[in-house]
């Protein structure tokens, strides 16, 4: 399994300062542009918001994984921060948000090994042990190596 | 108690896995064995076999679509929960389903 074809130091930010959710989206959002994933900017975060209106994308342990999947999307891919403060998000177990992994995912891109890397990286935050690491992580690098093991 | 089950979420992309991986390993760690086909985006994976239904003790459908192939499992006990709950509480849920079937 190739994560790094998906995640990228590049695409990992570990201290946003966002005051709320739609920040810290936006904030994430614009990594992936910077970085070449995304055609479009502001469609691509109609789309996510546009998730988000469906059901809560907070699982627990303080992390959240608000997704895309748009037309804006040029290279399916994810992007990774951990904001300063903890913000308040629909969340299955009520807590706030420290750590957000933002899903971008080509709209036609249905089957492709890239697709199948984001399940994968959706797996790893099943276990509480790699929720806790992430969230203490203190490099970029770390973050990459933790979802690389 | 041997467990078998479907995840399936709105977008397919991250819920659908995080189900399929809590159900399991919940399973495992209550000394149960448990087997979640996931139904996403990128179609249907770890499919389940005829064989491992035919031998289940309960089928736990994990969704929040409408999943395909539910005729599998006729004659089965089927409990049927939104993906949040796998994800939430695993192993209350297991715990629960368990105590249900052992009455």
């Amino acid at each position: 399994m190739d994560l790094s074809k998906i995640i990228r130091a590049d695409r990992v930010d570990l201290n946003i300062s966002a005051k709320n959710k739609d920040d810290a989206i936006k904030s994430l959002a614009h990594l992936l542009y910077e970085s070449g994933a995304l055609y479009d900017e502001q469609k691509y975060l109609e789309d996510v918001f546009e998730r988000e209106k469906v059901s809560a994308t907070g699982i627990g342990n303080g992390i959240a994984i608000p997704h895309g999947k748009s037309v804006a999307v040029k290279e399916t891919s994810a992007a990774i921060g951990r904001v300063c403060e903890n913000l308040n998000w629909e969340s299955i177990d009520d807590e706030p948000i420290k750590f957000i992994v933002l899903l971008a995912v080509n709209d036609s891109d249905k089957n492709t090994s890239h697709v199948k890397l984001l399940s994968q990286m959706a797996r790893k935050l099943a276990s509480n042990e790699v929720c806790k690491r992430l969230i203490s992580a203190k490099t970029r690098e770390e973050i990459v190596e933790i979802f690389s093991e | 108690m041997k467990i078998v089950g479907i995840a399936a979420c709105t977008s397919g992309i991250a819920h659908t896995y995080i189900a399929k991986e809590k159900l399991e390993e919940a399973a495992k760690s209550l000394g149960h064995t448990a087997h979640i086909e996931t139904q996403g985006t990128i179609g249907t994976e770890d499919e389940l076999t005829l064989d491992e239904i035919k031998e289940a003790d309960v089928v736990i459908i994990a969704a929040d679509i409408k999943v395909s192939g539910k005729e599998r499992f006729k004659g089965k006990k089927v409990v049927e929960i939104p993906t949040h709950i796998a994800i939430k509480s695993p192993k209350s849920l297991i715990n629960k389903i368990s105590e249900e079937i052992v009455k």
